[in-house]
């Protein structure tokens, strides 16, 4: 009796009224269809590196574009008193004031804050004693070049107090021709990222075309097309850029981007074809030939659209391969012609002084390790982004 | 079978002949001769080395010449060392560059296969992460860096190895090092994520069920079907140490063929440079066609006809 009563509990015309559609949506077990791109652009921002990757490429692009307004140097700008300082600075103390011993024997003013100053001039040498006579703030000092480095000395020959203070003026230091290290990364980065991208483009453009014609069109074409491809890869493309740039004769920029480009589209053009290859067979594309659409309207519409994944990805992993060859490039000498600066021909240049400034090599190598990960991260990202398998 | 090799075969010919056309039209396309770049010579002593060397000749017959010396295994005379042709080049720096492809190519070998299956049996644990980030490094750091940072620290500043040379058998450690950097990488990858997928097979679990220890399974079963892959990107990785070795060369001093390579082209010594590509090209070509073959032979389900 009890228990009746409460399962046969009055209903009020409130729950006799139409739910709210929002507590029909609740049920549904399926979730809002995403388009590839937005499914892609998920499943990317959940990968950590992968977003590393495009904040240091967006760091990179900052430092290249606008980094350069905000320096007083420019990257041919060759200060020769002021060759080889270092971004730390041994000095040593004079009344409170800071001198700095160069690799040539010189003395160089330093303010506390770590701004460079004038040269100051020896009176004479003491040929005898191996040292020069400075005299400094009133007071006589030897520089004795028996030791080596060489070392300050007071007249009683005790070494004067050192101390380190950081470059202001050139805060990652000059290389050995007294240029601003800082200034020619940038440039360095312009220089990377321009080929980088100009060449994938290009490679991006040419590959594309080729891959898909070739894949579309199929039978002999293809055949032909392909072996052509196969002849191309048969030896490594970097070769093909030597003799390229060989035949450009110190062409600078431009070149580099020619030579990158007229090779490595052949990458692009297999990865297309492939695509083309299974996408061509499929029932859409048969409706589109159907109602009289052209070859060339149906490649653009139909099948590089649906191929746009791997291309995207295949684009984005030539990148570094780009950013690499012309670092490497530079670094046997066949890259940008000097003044420019460039990561890979900074480094070459770094390995003369490599034992007495090791800084000039860390920071061009550190340049190109950094732009090398950033974009192999997003090229893995995108790549999983893109990988149907990867979506659970 | 037969009629497979004969193809490749002929598409080797077809290959080299491509790129010995290509390579010699580049060549004869840059302005001005191969005596240019120097100090002007007085004109008799220009056109009789035109004379010497056939510069002189229709760009048909120096081609056909220069195809008929290459066919007779002589590749002309250097342009920058006199008295030297491009062969004695070759002989001189084939012996180095060889060497140390032969160490780099097993070292990585022996480095990277072992890290791939331990990578891929400790999946997700702390073993995988570390070798993960390993590789990471391996496959983003360029060469060349790698070889001047080694060339710091172990050469110059630990004083372990010679900086530079071989005249010590040691001098190969550091250039192999370098030059094996990216490969190991990519190999350790490779190893990883194709014995991952074997381990998945129904094969693996029917021996597990028969009551293999987990060693015999591995080994036998896993391992053994996994590597394939990796015998198949060995043709692309010695192209790749070949490559490599241009900068590796240069940085330790090496005198190999890389380094000619490099000198000759700082040098525009127009008939070495064609010569050390062509000869490039034939050991690359070569390689790969017996890796290919190799293939086939290791497993009996790849068919060659296609």
């Amino acid at each position: 009796m009890e228990r009746d009563s409460q399962m046969m509990r009055d209903f009020t015309e409130k729950d006799w009224e139409a739910l709210d559609v929002q507590d029909r949506e609740e049920e549904k077990i399926a979730g809002e269809s995403v388009s590839l791109g937005r499914e892609a652009f998920y499943q990317f921002r959940k990968k950590k590196t992968a977003v590393l990757g495009v904040v240091l490429v967006l760091f990179i692009l900052l430092f290249a574009i606008v980094g350069p307004f905000f320096t007083t140097h420019s990257y041919d700008e060759q200060t020769l008193v002021y060759v080889s300082m270092s971004p730390v600075l041994k000095v040593y103390v004079i009344n409170d004031n800071y001198y700095y011993v160069t690799s040539g024997s010189k003395v160089i003013a330093i303010d506390q804050d770590g701004t460079l100053g004038e040269t100051i001039r020896s009176d004479s040498e003491d040929m005898t004693n191996k040292r020069y006579v400075f005299t400094i703030e009133g007071e006589t000092y030897y520089l004795n070049y028996r030791n080596s480095p060489s070392t300050l000395e007071d007249t009683d020959g005790n070494i004067l107090p050192t101390s380190r203070v950081l470059n202001k003026t050139y805060p990652l230091g000059t290389d050995d021709l007294g240029r601003d290290i800082l200034v020619r990364l940038m440039y360095g980065a312009r220089v990377s990222l321009t080929v980088a991208f100009v060449a994938t483009l290009v490679t991006l453009l040419i590959g594309t075309l080729y891959g898909s014609i070739s894949g579309y069109l199929g039978g002999m074409v293809d055949n032909v097309m392909m072996r052509i491809v196969d002849i191309i890869s048969a030896i490594p493309l970097t070769m093909y850029v030597i003799l390229i740039m060989v035949l450009f004769d110190n062409g600078g920029l431009v070149s580099i981007i020619i030579a990158i480009g007229s090779v490595y589209w052949v990458d692009m053009a297999r990865v297309v074809r492939g695509e083309i290859l299974t996408l061509k067979k499929r029932e859409f594309v048969g409706a589109a030939r159907t109602m009289g659409s052209s070859t060339g309207y149906i490649l653009r519409k139909h099948l590089i659209p649906n191929a746009l994944g791997p291309i995207i990805v295949t684009a984005t992993m030539q990148i570094p391969s780009a950013i690499f060859t012309e670092a490497f490039m530079s670094f046997i000498g066949l890259g940008v012609s000097a003044p420019m600066a460039s990561w890979g021909m900074m480094c070459n240049d770094a390995l003369e002084t490599m034992q007495t400034a090791p800084y000039q090599l860390a920071f061009p190598a550190i340049a190109i390790c950094i732009a090398m990960f950033a974009f192999n991260f997003i090229g893995d990202g995108l790549r999983d982004a893109f990988d149907p398998q990867m979506r659970k | 079978m037969a009629r497979y090799i004969l193809k490749r075969l002929a598409m080797m010919v077809v290959t080299l002949f491509a790129i010995m056309l290509v390579t010699f039209l580049i060549m004869h396309a840059i302005p001005g001769g191969p005596y240019s770049a120097g100090k002007r010579l007085p004109e008799d002593i220009q056109a009789a080395l035109d004379e010497k060397y056939h510069l002189n000749d229709p760009l048909y017959v120096q081609f056909f010449d220069y195809v008929k010396g290459v066919l007779q295994l002589d590749l002309g005379p250097s342009f920058r060392y006199e008295g030297l042709s491009v062969n004695d080049l070759i002989a001189q720096g084939f012996p180095v560059s060889a060497t140390l492809g032969v160490l780099a190519m097993l070292f990585t070998l022996v480095i990277s296969i072992p890290m791939g299956i331990i990578a891929a049996l400790k999946h997700g644990k702390w073993q995988d992460t570390l070798i993960s980030v390993v590789t990471t490094i391996g496959v983003t750091v360029p060469s060349f860096v790698i070889a001047t940072l080694l060339e710091y620290f172990l050469a110059y500043r630990l004083r372990w190895f010679p900086i530079y040379g071989v005249e010590n058998p040691k001098g190969y450690i550091l250039p192999m090092i370098a030059l094996s950097g990216y490969y190991l990488a990519f190999v350790t990858r490779l190893t990883r994520s194709s014995l991952m997928d074997v381990m998945r097979m129904d094969y693996i679990r029917t021996a597990r069920v028969k009551g293999l220890t987990e060693t015999q399974v591995v080994v036998r079963h896993g391992l053994r079907n996994s590597l394939i892959p990796v015998v198949t990107v060995l043709g692309p990785t010695l192209a790749g140490l070949l490559m490599g070795s241009f900068v590796v060369e240069q940085i330790f001093a090496l005198p190999g063929m890389g380094r000619f390579f490099v000198q000759s082209i700082t040098n525009r010594d127009y008939t070495a440079i064609m010569g050390f590509t062509l000869f490039y090209a034939t050991v690359l070509v070569v390689l790969v066609f017996l890796v290919d073959i190799l293939y086939c032979l290791i497993d009996p389900r790849i068919k060659l006809a296609e």
